[in-house]
């Protein structure tokens, strides 16, 4: 096995992972599937490539874009998810689909549907023996490895992150004991969105171009990669990420075998949630009468 | 003379609306085509609203009744329309009519789109909520990833049924009776003691099963049924297209079926139909008259349309004035003269929609427990710690 | 809701729907016709868009050539195109919708598959169409209706197959397993060179895997040439992932990978060669016309697509021309007669932005391929 593959595969993975990191949080709090934050990341991957045409640095074009993504998440929660509070998650689910439809429209709108290729987002390679390996790939690794580092502390230490906890625990309970829980869900889906910038950005380095449905498949494989990692669990999400990305590199590098990358990387999903239904990571939980 | 009375007691006009309304459709439209008032465009659109209802209606026995949330409906279409088909094109030759190839096809392609139902029956019976919804995106997405690289079926090239097309000017009246089939299947079976278990499944899947219903069959048993009539869908779809490709199956189609059945409301048969029909008819009158350089904006004004709909038919905060502009209370304004008080209760033994009694909730979520306490503001019945 | 409401409801829609189509087949009615109709559908939303958009970029600037130039014999021709998102089923929407609307003759579909769906039902009605950019073998076999101006897949992939072993050693190919085009192409590829006896290693994609290629260079990185038969916007990807990863292979296309120049940037060093019937800058008077208008209009370079879109309307004016068709409520299948007769006369010969070609009863445009490397 080349190990380049190998190392591509984690590079792959990597973006999967942050992608799915901002699936587990909202879903673990907001207890929705967030059909939408695929296209976050297609907003995010815009922003940074307007802001790089006008001023040149990725970081000033990161910034832009988290605020961005994260006001933008704000938004769409506002006006789309908010006055669906205590309604049926599937009506929740059909808004969701809807806001996706919308940015998606939006940005062809805006900029077209043709595909714009980024430069200037390319940080070159080393060697490392027999491995070419891409600094961009280190970058996307640490930076994710650090953001998952981080949410854990956050979740974990700070007032808001124990809040979020109780939230996704009992709702109810949460509201009882003074958490205010439609601030907590507010606060969710900006960190969710501006992980989607982040994701955006790193999309961005291994793959330089952008159009309006860049989000839509790699949500749906960062979906998969959550749930094969167990939804709601934020190492789940980073191991499911890397996973899926090393398995679906593998695939593509073998003939025959990559005409059905696809299906094997799906098929994954089932083998794996027939055998563990919470997923690797996930908590189990037991149901009562 | 009792008989005939009994007969006459148990009719009841409301099982039949459903009926009535598309033959009425049915016959309205014959009419106007033999006057030569529809245009081919909209032969294409009688059509196109068949199969959707059909396939709407069945992921409502899904998603609606057994209370399971599917988002691989297009797979079973996928299967049905390609297997289907394939069988359609080798007895064209054999076989004469080209009705009876539709119907012989249907039948093939139903059934073998009912053994997938099956096999993704299965993961059913072990996982719940979104880990379902997520492998039954999985399970559509394998199925056409299998479709594109089979050579048998023409591989990217796609599947080729010019040969079994029909003529468009009958083949929405086939689809339409094939419609009244499956709403009399599907009805009757929702009205039976079969169709009680599945919505009890739904409600309370604990204590269905201590009441002695069997889960697991039933569970199988309506996928088996929804996969068999999304893959009379597909052929349906097949034998209008020229050329059956792979990626109009994709989860976007499976999820447009989803947002018929939510709109439509879920257990509401009615409803899909309603819902298939408009949203079917949205979509193409955007497609057909945003042409050049306003076809962008087509996304843009479903995505409105979607979210303005489900916000103001499902927000809470919006209850009051949905109570007061709707068709229910509009009815209420116009019959309320002959309405006798006594005669209300005859509401009651509906079969037609099976309200829930669990929040949707429950649906998506895994864990029962939390779900419970959904909402902050309303009160948690849940007992206990 | 309950169920009175669904029932009210359920009766109205009827009603509804009544009025709708009444509504529909009555505005989008014949509109008494003192204007040739030229229809086509395309996608114009969706990953493809790109390709549709500059189709009904190169139709509308034609047409508005034409108009204003005063038509064929003073009557002017109204164009349209109707979105298919690539998809056979919208495709055939998109032809009945057309057809209502009073379309005469087209220029068919712009991606194959839809290409199919169209023909299919055009072939029924005996409408004439010259599809500028559908390439599959099948959209013109056995059907007397059809033409088109781009070539077709199995020449290309037979030429490219020539080229590539006769220059080559080492040879590496990529192809699309989920496109009608792509695959097309690589069919032929694979049969000619089977049938040269020459080696060659393949990797695939599909249409949802189609973003990141590092495994598929990193597999063909040793290859002296790797074949890309598909469209810019996937090549462009792959030409960068060659710049990263220190493939210096050249890349070899089709005409699909015209407009590759828009999708990379100085880092690609590679040599990009391609097979293309269009130049953008070329100095015939047509192309450079065609050019500077172009960009006036739309404010960028052509691509061969807006090209074959532009030559499409034009071929059908000048085959009209040729027919001396004279009657603006003609038929469809009238002027399938009279057009068809005209094009393949031996006299007829069309001078456009994709070269000088002339047709058979097969359909098939006859020009002369130009092999171009991107400066």
């Amino acid at each position: 096995m080349n190990l380049n593959i190998l190392f591509d595969g984690l590079s792959l993975g990597a973006i999967y992972a942050l992608i799915a990191l901002g699936y587990t949080m909202v879903y673990g709090i907001a207890k929705m599937l967030n059909f939408a934050h695929g296209d976050i990341i297609m907003v995010g991957a815009y922003t940074v490539l307007c802001m790089l045409n006008l001023m040149g640095s990725p970081i000033v074009a990161l910034v832009a874009a988290i605020v961005l993504c994260t006001a933008m998440g704000i938004l769409i929660e506002k006006i789309a998810y908010k006055p669906l509070r205590g309604a049926s998650p599937l009506a929740v689910l059909i808004t969701a689909i809807g806001v996706s439809y919308f940015l998606q429209g939006l940005a062809q709108l805006i900029f077209g549907s043709a595909s714009r290729q980024v430069s200037h987002l390319y940080l070159g390679t080393f060697k490392l023996g027999a491995m070419e390996i891409n600094v961009g790939t280190v970058v996307t690794l640490v930076v994710g490895g650090i953001l998952m580092v981080a949410l854990t502390l956050f979740v974990k230490k700070t007032r808001t992150g124990r809040a979020m906890l109780a939230v996704s625990e009992d709702r109810g309970a949460a509201q009882l004991m003074g958490v205010n829980v439609n601030r907590i869900i507010m606060i969710t889906f900006a960190i969710g969105s501006a992980l989607a910038a982040f994701a955006g950005l790193f999309y961005l380095m291994s793959i330089p171009s952008v159009n309006p449905t860049l989000g839509a498949m790699p949500g749906i494989k960062a979906f998969t990669a959550a749930v094969i990692g167990g939804i709601g669990s934020i190492p789940g999400a980073m191991l499911g990420g890397i996973l899926l990305g090393m398995v679906e590199n593998i695939c593509k590098s073998i003939p025959v075998v990559s005409d059905y990358t696809t299906a094997i990387e799906f098929g994954l999903l089932i083998v794996i949630l027939l055998v563990r239904p919470i997923g690797i990571l996930g908590k189990k939980r037991r149901e009562k009468v | 003379m009792e008989y005939f009375r009994n007969i006459k007691e148990s009719f009841k006009l409301k099982h039949y609306t459903n009926y009535i309304a598309v033959a009425a459709a049915l016959v309205l439209f014959i009419v106007l085509g033999s006057l030569g008032a529809l245009g081919r465009s909209d032969l294409v659109l009688l059509h196109r609203i068949a199969y959707s209802i059909v396939l709407a209606v069945s992921l409502n026995l899904v998603v609606g009744f057994l209370g399971e949330l599917s988002l691989g409906h297009a797979g079973f279409m996928c299967v049905g329309a390609y297997i289907g088909c394939y069988f359609a094109i080798g007895i064209s030759d054999k076989v004469g009519s080209p009705l009876l190839v539709m119907i012989l096809s249907m039948i093939v392609g139903g059934l073998v789109a009912a053994v997938f139902g099956l096999i993704i029956g299965l993961p059913a019976l072990r996982l719940k909520g979104d880990y379902l919804a997520i492998v039954t995106l999985a399970f559509g997405e394998i199925v056409r990833n299998v479709f594109k690289n089979l050579k048998l079926f023409g591989g990217a090239m796609g599947m080729q049924t010019y040969k079994i097309s029909y003529d468009q000017k009958t083949l929405y009246i086939v689809s339409f009776l094939v419609v009244l089939a499956v709403l009399f299947l599907v009805q009757n079976l929702i009205r039976s003691k079969h169709g009680r278990a599945i919505t009890a499944i739904r409600d309370n899947e604990i204590a269905a099963r201590a009441m002695g219903i069997g889960v697991t069959y039933y569970k199988l048993f309506v996928f088996v049924v929804a996969a068999f009539f999304a893959g009379v869908a597909g052929v349906m779809y097949g034998h209008q297209v020229s050329l059956i490709t792979q990626d109009t199956f994709s989860y976007n189609y499976s999820i447009e079926i989803l947002v018929m059945v939510v709109l439509g409301g879920m257990g509401s048969i009615s409803g899909s139909i309603v819902a298939a029909t408009l949203i079917t008819y949205i979509n193409f009158v955007l497609q057909n008259q945003l042409s050049g350089d306003l076809a962008a904006l087509k996304l843009l004004i479903y995505a409105v349309i979607l979210v303005l709909v489900v916000v103001f038919s499902n927000a809470p905060a919006l209850k009051p004035l949905r109570e007061r502009f709707n068709f229910k209370a509009l009815l209420r304004k116009i019959t309320k003269a002959h309405k006798k008080p006594g005669n209300i209760s005859d509401d009651e033994a509906e079969w037609n929609r099976v309200e829930s009694k669990i929040k949707m909730d429950e649906l998506l979520s895994v864990d029962f427990q939390n779900s419970k306490a959904y909402t902050p503001d309303k009160k948690s019945k849940k007992e206990g710690k | 809701m309950n169920t009175t409401f669904k029932r009210g409801f359920a009766i109205l829609l009827a009603a509804l729907m009544l009025v709708g189509t009444v509504c529909l087949s009555a505005c989008g009615g014949k509109t008494g016709n003192d204007t040739y109709y030229i229809g086509a559908t395309g996608p114009l939303t969706g990953d493809a868009a790109d390709y549709g958009i500059a189709v009904n970029n190169g139709a509308m600037l034609a047409i508005e050539e034409i108009n204003a130039a005063g038509g064929l014999n003073g009557v002017l021709f109204h164009y349209e195109m109707k979105d298919d998102k690539a998809t056979a089923a919208d495709a055939t929407i998109g032809y009945n919708a057309l057809m209502d609307a009073g379309m005469q003759i087209s220029i068919g579909s712009v991606t194959s598959g839809s290409c199919e769906a169209f023909a299919a039902e055009a072939v029924k009605d005996n409408l004439f169409f010259m599809t500028p950019s559908a390439s599959a073998a099948n959209v013109i076999a056995d059907r007397a209706n059809a033409f088109r101006v781009c070539f077709g897949d199995p020449d290309q992939g037979i030429l490219a197959a020539q080229a590539l072993a006769a220059n080559y050693e080492k040879i590496g190919a990529i192809y699309d397993t989920s496109d009608p085009y792509s695959y097309g192409i690589y069919e032929a590829f694979e049969a000619e060179m089977s049938k040269l006896g020459k080696a060659y290693e393949v990797k695939t994609f599909d249409k949802d895997n189609n973003k990141d290629f590092s495994a598929q260079v990193e597999a063909l990185k040793e290859c002296e040439v790797i074949f890309l038969p598909f469209y810019y916007t996937e090549a462009g990807l792959v030409a960068k992932k060659c710049a990263e990863k220190g493939c210096t292979a050249d890349l070899y296309g089709c005409d699909g990978l015209d407009g590759i120049a828009g999708q990379i940037d100085e880092s690609v060093t590679n040599h990009i060669k391609y097979i293309t019937p269009f130049d953008v800058n070329a100095t015939d008077e047509k192309t450079a016309n065609f050019v500077k208008k172009y960009r006036e209009v739309y404010g960028k370079d052509p691509s061969q697509f807006a090209a074959d879109g532009y030559d499409a309307i034009y071929v059908i004016f000048e085959a009209m021309k040729a027919a001396g068709v004279d009657d603006v409520n003609i038929s469809a299948s009238d002027l399938c007669q009279k057009v068809v007769a005209a094009i393949t006369a031996e006299s007829f010969q069309y001078v456009g932005t994709t070269g000088t070609m002339t047709w058979d009863v097969s359909g098939a445009a006859t020009k002369v391929p130009v092999i171009v490397e991107l400066q």
